[in-house]
């Protein structure tokens, strides 16, 4: 008897109390996937997308100033810092946005606000908001599915529309039957019976293979790679979510965060390699899914006395998929000249993220303004770049 | 609440879980609470490793790395990890048999508050648990701004947040290096920032940008000289050179030396600190480490830090929406005592929302292994509980971020993680001791309410015993407390 089978029989033998929710994996009417990867703790944005054409560049840097060699061009303005080289291969297959002096609304230079503020996709941190992606989940009607493919439930997914997580870590084989009848007892648990239901939905998905995942290796890269295959592994099938949500953390470089080859430039290139390889793991499903790469804040534009930045304002994201319209470089660049930073200190925030994010979400989905807007339910005034995605 | 529901309460909510049969001995359980507070500051069990030998391992370190010696360093820093784990093992043991659970709970609170974390960079590592028995147990039960002050001079805490190395853009070491060697020295924010955000005021304290950058200037200076890049004799000629008149080098930190490598610890360097005056909200402060500890405590005794602090510990012990009046009655308690955490936390007890039926709260990882271990009868902690901690992203003193760990379910009971707990109980479950195996005793650990269905499966002699026990700590009610 398989495990929903044994479900109703226990239902039947007189605990019929415990109905069983109808969640599944349902088809959705498009066929968009979207990944959101945060990158926890603030990316120094000068690091991974350096305006080597800035005349004030070397000088505002100081001591982190790159040299020409140790870059990647992309538009003879922009380069792809150190580590980041394997992005190029999407560069080159226009299948890539680089963002500059993008910012949330709020100025914080706090991880928790900001990281709350980016999250929630609001004007101002909340306790309590839910997160976008879950309430563009809602948007989308009622099949579509998310899932964090991380330890623990990001922000940015949490909400009313049913979500589930996942990380590549298993702590032993159990049984069916326990299982079956651990789900007996969580059904009894207002607030845990729907998650325990989604875990054992994941746990189906991920299959054998998923279950062997957790031991490969234990390298930065190795755990990119580890969590971006997984993530591929549930988008890519036909009935799998629509929306993941992923996160990497341990991007607050205070201290010696060095150059060409330190240890930044070392964690850019797990990430990027990770990044690279994904569009083959998606397979065929690749040409409908867009990979969005942010994080809380930029960084200063000064070295700080530690070979490090302190927590800052305007920074880069990237978006990567076939519907970008064509690799270009999105920045209204304020320069680094003494008199043009954020407060004397940070790259000027020149575009909202959630303008970003709607013009993604537009090109994804095909959501309509109207309905990117609900996604980001107070950034009326904030035009959407809808003309990044074809 | 009957008595024994009581009693459980009192052992899962405000200690680390129930044994078996343990409700049923309790007596008074608000009195076995306050009773634990009387006791001098909590220890931890078995030989933690003597502070001598982690500075010596963090001396071979620092000597392996100047040295360029790859493999050497690499040597050493697994030698410094090895104090890590041992004084984890230690504190799990503690958590797994201690008859003060409440007080220990108590610790991990604040040691969270207060974190450092071993995944920032190698030298925390071995100093994490010296961080936790010297800043954190003694005073738990007694002020707050002593504990805080302790863990501002202690090096877990400076390397942590960077501060060590935070250097006044004025002061004679940076007007030296700059004349002499055309380099900049400065200072770090990221500890006087996480200091207001996370450690007194809260978020909403009150308190700007200038805000952090002035309190950095007043921490400069406090620093562990034996991690600096320069040796004694320098920092002493700097402060010779640099600052003229402005006196010795170096004041003694307590019981440490200053900059003398085979003297390791805190020092307050007045060769590093910005000279001038600083303005920190409402305060005026000078130069020296005198004035940095008056802004400190000014800090501890804002009211904006009391209702913080208020409203974390009531989110951990109450409720995860806690009321108004409840994290006010803490508050008043931490305003009134002047921070005598003791006294909170009997006040804590004394809340009637902590004793209501209807309000549960979500164990964390480390509560809920310790739990289990506790519930199975272990005397110590098994060899693999600190890399089970791991996967449940739970590792000691590891948080991702200064902010500490997360509470609540919110953080802690997606999918995922319910299924790592059903997967462990099960593989807990088969190394239980065979001659203990009765689980249906572990229903006196649980509240539950009338119609659970899990005392009919632990009764259900047709399912294997082993499996009945992981059912009881693998199903939802254990995950509560």
């Amino acid at each position: 008897m398989d495990r929903r089978g044994f479900v109703r029989g226990m239902c039947l033998g007189g605990l019929a109390t415990f109905a069983l929710p109808a969640v599944r994996f349902a088809q959705v009417p498009g066929d968009g996937r979207l990944v959101f990867l945060l990158l926890r703790g603030g990316v120094d944005g000068l690091a991974a997308l350096v305006p080597a054409h800035d005349p004030a560049y070397a000088r505002a840097r100081r001591g982190l100033a790159l040299p020409d060699e140790a870059l990647t061009d992309l538009d003879g303005r922009f380069a792809l810092g150190p580590g980041l080289e394997p992005l190029a291969q999407l560069w080159n297959r226009d299948e890539l946005l680089a963002v500059h002096a993008l910012a949330i609304p709020y100025r914080s230079r706090s991880h928790f606000d900001s990281q709350a503020v980016l999250e929630t996709g609001l004007d101002v941190p909340s306790g309590a908001a839910d997160g976008w992606l879950n309430r563009l989940l809602g948007v989308m009607g009622g099949e579509a599915r998310g899932v964090a493919v991380a330890a623990g439930m990001p922000r940015s997914l949490t909400g009313p529309a049913s979500v589930s997580t996942w990380s590549p870590t298993r702590l032993g084989s159990v049984g069916g039957a326990y299982l079956d009848r651990l789900a007996l007892l969580y059904r009894r648990d207002r607030e845990l019976h729907d998650r325990f239901e989604a875990a054992l939905q994941m746990k189906e998905l991920a299959g054998d293979e998923g279950d062997a995942m957790g031991s490969r290796g234990t390298g930065l890269a190795a755990r990119y790679a580890a969590v971006m295959d997984a993530t591929a592994r549930f988008l890519a099938q036909s009935d799998g979510p629509n929306v993941a949500a992923v996160e990497f953390s341990g991007w607050d470089t205070h201290a010696a965060q060095g150059g060409a080859d330190g240890p930044l430039a070392r964690r850019l290139g797990g990430l990027a390699q990770a990044l690279a390889d994904f569009p083959e793991r998606m397979g065929d499903r690749w040409r409908d899914t867009t990979v969005v790469v942010m994080t809380e804040f930029g960084r200063t534009v000064a070295v700080n006395g530690s070979g490090g930045t302190d927590h800052g304002t305007g920074g880069a994201a990237f978006v990567l998929g076939p519907r970008v319209r064509r690799s270009m470089v999105v920045a209204d660049w304020p320069g680094l000249a003494d008199g043009e930073l954020f407060e004397g200190r940070d790259v000027r925030p020149t575009l909202d993220t959630r303008a970003l994010l709607k013009g993604v979400l537009a090109g994804t989905f095909d959501l309509t303004a109207g309905q990117a807007d609900r996604v980001f339910p107070e950034s009326g005034g904030v035009q959407g770049r809808y003309d990044l995605m074809i | 609440m009957n008595p024994q529901t009581r009693a459980v309460r009192a052992l899962n909510r405000f200690g680390l879980g129930a044994r078996a049969g343990e409700a049923s001995t309790l007596g008074d359980p608000k009195g076995w609470l306050l009773d634990q507070l009387e006791d001098p500051p909590p220890s931890v069990v078995g030989d933690v490793p003597d502070e001598d030998e982690v500075w010596v391992r963090i001396g071979a370190f620092r000597e392996r790395q100047r040295a360029r010696d790859r493999e050497g360093a690499q040597e050493a820093g697994r030698r410094m990890r090895e104090l890590y784990r041992r004084e984890a093992r230690l504190l799990l043991d503690t958590r797994v048999t201690t008859e003060r659970p409440f007080v220990e709970r108590l610790v991990a609170f604040w040691s969270n508050h207060l974190c450092i974390s071993v995944g920032a960079t190698a030298v925390v590592a071995p100093l994490a648990g010296l961080y936790e028995r010297q800043a954190v147990r003694p005073h738990v039960l007694g002020r707050f701004e002593e504990m805080v002050l302790a863990s501002v001079r202690h090096p877990a805490m400076l390397v942590y947040l960077d501060n060590f190395r935070s250097i006044g853009p004025d002061s004679a070491a940076a007007r030296l290096v700059r004349q002499n060697r055309n380099r900049e020295l400065g200072l770090n924010e990221n500890y006087a920032r996480e200091l207001l955000e996370l450690h007194t005021l809260g978020l909403d304290g009150g308190y700007g940008q200038g805000d952090v950058e002035e309190l950095a200037r007043l921490l400069t200076g406090w620093t562990v000289p034996s991690l600096l890049p320069w040796r004694r004799a320098q920092l002493e000629r700097m402060g010779r050179d640099g600052s003229g008149a402005r006196g010795p080098g170096s004041q003694r930190g307590p019981g440490r030396g200053d900059g003398d490598e085979s003297e390791p610890g805190f020092a307050f360097l007045s060769v590093l600190h910005d000279p001038g005056e600083k303005a920190v909200l409402a305060g005026r402060y000078g130069e020296g480490q005198a004035e940095g500890e008056r802004a400190i405590r000014d800090l501890c005794r804002h009211p904006a830090t009391a209702d913080f602090v208020a409203g974390k510990l009531a989110r951990h012990f109450l409720s995860e929406e806690p009321a108004a009046r409840d994290v006010e009655a803490l508050a008043s308690v931490f305003r009134a005592t002047g921070g005598d955490l003791s006294a909170v936390a009997a006040r804590l007890v004394e809340l009637e929302t902590a004793w209501d039926p209807d309000t549960r709260l979500f164990r964390t990882p480390q509560d809920w292994l310790v739990a289990v271990l506790r519930a199975v009868r272990h005397d110590e902690a098994p060899d693999r509980a600190t890399g089970v901690l791991r996967q449940l992203r739970h590792t000691v003193w590891a948080p991702d971020a200064p902010r500490g760990y997360p509470d609540g379910a919110r953080s802690w009971a997606d999918p995922d993680s319910l299924m790592n707990r059903a997967e462990l109980a099960r593989s807990l479950a088969g190394q239980a001791p065979r001659d203990d195996l009765r689980p249906e005793r572990l229903l006196s650990v649980l509240e539950l309410s009338g119609d659970d269905p899990l005392p009919a499966l632990v009764h259900d002699e047709t399912i294997g015993a082993r499996e009945r026990l992981a059912l009881v700590l693998g199903g939802p009610a254990f995950q509560w407390r």
